[in-house]
């Protein structure tokens, strides 16, 4: 079947709309469960991380990776979630961390500015001048978290398959076509594509093991042969090519791991 | 009894998926056809009127001054047809101008862009590099022109019901989309809906009027009274307010104008310096 990632503005009720496309599809709904399992799971405050993928980088943190880390442990906890696939995705960027995979549904919930100030009022019981603030400053953090951190504009449409503008088109009719488009047969896992998904949750998965032991490397995988890419030199390379002879038996689906170090184009194979 | 407004990045594929909703739908199909017609009740030449909805950029051929003249032109002919109801219009622009009608589907296709560029390179026999930085410079051309003529950027979402990206969805599959969504209670005419449609036609064809001498001129209509804004210098006040009223009074559906006038300081500071 598929995975759905929305896209979507805060109380622009898109999280409404996930979550009964999940109930209409029978999948799962997932967003803040993300965070919760990267925090658990690479024992990361989750204020810490949570503010890492809400905030875009400051100057000095574009310098220092200090986010993108984070972001790696995320990226791992998700692709580790939707691997297997029925999945309704509203959290982050989820277009950008799933893209590739060729049965992702991506779709942008937007709805009038208004609409979204007066859904914040009433939830949150506060005026609507504040209510307005809030939700600009969250749309100019987002935008400004994907511009600085992947290049690329959140509310450039070209990066959906669907752009759903939610007034006169009602939840209820979002949700049916949701549900419509992810039962064409694009949109239905193939052995390939299912492939390439769990390729990209290895190579997560492994680049957030090494990250978490401090080294900076680049993971690819393809069909389980994973190539590991690193600045190290020295004893640094002979540590981490110790810590992936250890990974082939930690972290199953791997066939075959290679080191590369990038600094002295030699190869390495494990 | 509703209309459907589909817009694209590639004219021919927004075409093909028009004509196949129109079809699915028994709904009559408004295309770049009924150009013909416009072009000659102004004796324009047809080409020329593509044109002024295609090209970003102004030429020598084509002053932004002579567009916006064709643009109004256009729209007077489309708001017209979308009268009749029940249609399904494409390739006119009329995603810049036809605002604020609630029984108006509003649908943009989108191209995936490296396909577009690849299309693009191969039938210019150019780089597919080349290609992309030219439909980029004409995209933003067009944000431009959009923005300064209609006062919005037209790959703004919030314009548009739905967006549709072909790089994943056929076109048939996007056919049917469009066609359960316009089905929807929301895209029922009402009174006031068809009202606002009515309005818009009759402030289209006034403004073609007043378009020769009083090309600044806009125009509002609010059922049969018009509020005309115009600019000009405070000595002419008088005389051009009475034109216009002339002109636009004789105009069918016209029941009451108001003249505007707003001052022309930048003619005014022009005309002191002589």
């Amino acid at each position: 079947m598929a995975i759905i990632t929305l896209s979507r503005g805060s109380y622009s009720k898109g999280k409404e709309i996930a979550e009964k496309v999940a109930a209409c599809m029978n999948y799962d709904c997932l967003s803040r469960e993300v965070i919760l399992e990267a925090s658990d799971r690479f024992n990361i405050p989750e204020i810490k991380l949570e503010k890492a993928i809400h905030d875009a980088p400051s100057i000095l943190e574009r310098f220092t990776h200090g986010k993108s880390d984070y972001i790696t442990y995320y990226q791992s906890a998700l692709t580790r979630r939707v691997r297997k696939d029925n999945v309704v995705y509203h959290g982050l960027a989820g277009h950008i961390f799933l893209g590739g995979i060729s049965h992702l549904l991506k779709v942008r919930i937007i709805s009038d500015l208004s609409m979204r100030v007066r859904n914040k009022m009433e939830t949150e019981n506060i005026s609507e001048q504040d209510a307005r603030a809030i939700i600009l400053k969250d749309d100019h953090e987002r935008r400004n978290w994907t511009q600085k951190l992947y290049g690329v504009d959140p509310w450039d449409s070209s990066l959906y398959d669907l752009v759903i503008f939610i007034d006169k088109i009602t939840v209820e009719d979002a949700v049916n076509i949701i549900c419509r488009v992810a039962g064409f047969k694009q949109f239905k896992a193939t052995r390939e594509s299912q492939q390439k998904m769990d390729d990209l949750a290895l190579a997560c998965e492994i680049k957030a093991l090494l990250l978490n032991e401090h080294f900076d490397v680049s993971v690819t995988s393809d069909y389980g042969n994973v190539v590991i890419s690193a600045k190290a030199t020295g004893r640094q390379l002979q540590k981490l090519n110790e810590r992936a002879t250890q990974l082939i038996s930690e972290v199953s689906g791997i066939n075959n791991l290679e080191v590369h170090s990038e600094a002295t184009q030699r190869q390495t194979v494990i | 009894m509703s209309i459907i407004n589909i817009s694209s990045d590639v004219y021919e594929e927004g075409r093909k998926i028009a004509q196949k909703t129109a079809e699915a739908m028994g709904y009559a199909y408004v295309g770049r056809e009924i150009l013909r017609g416009v072009a000659e009740k102004y004796h324009l030449s047809e080409t020329k009127l593509v044109d002024a909805i295609d090209k970003a950029a102004p030429t020598l051929r084509m002053s932004l001054k002579l567009r916006k003249q064709l643009m109004a032109y256009i729209q007077e002919a489309v708001l017209g047809e979308m009268l009749k109801d029940n249609i399904v219009c494409q390739g006119l622009a009329a995603h810049l101008y036809v605002l604020g009608v609630s029984h108006v589907l509003k649908v943009r296709i989108l191209i995936d862009p490296e396909e577009r560029a690849r299309n693009y390179a191969q039938t210019h026999n150019m780089s597919v590099k080349k290609a992309e930085k030219l439909l980029a410079r004409e995209k933003k051309l067009r944000q431009q022109w959009s923005f300064s003529e209609f006062r919005f950027d037209e790959t703004d979402p919030s314009k548009y019901d739905l967006m549709v990206s072909l790089s994943q969805i056929d076109p048939d599959e996007a056919v049917r989309i469009i066609t359960e969504t316009v089905c929807s209670r929301k895209f029922q005419p009402m009174n006031y809906s068809e009202k606002c449609l009515k309005d818009l036609e009759l402030a289209a064809r006034v403004r073609v009027l007043l378009m020769d001498k009083y090309p600044s001129s806009r125009v509002q209509a609010n059922g049969g009274n018009l509020i005309i804004e115009t600019l000009g210098l405070t000595r002419e006040k008088r005389k051009r307010e009475a034109a216009i009223k002339e002109l636009a009074e004789n105009i069918p559906g016209v029941n009451y104008v108001e003249v505007h006038f707003i001052h022309d300081f930048f003619r005014q500071a022009a005309e002191s310096f002589r």
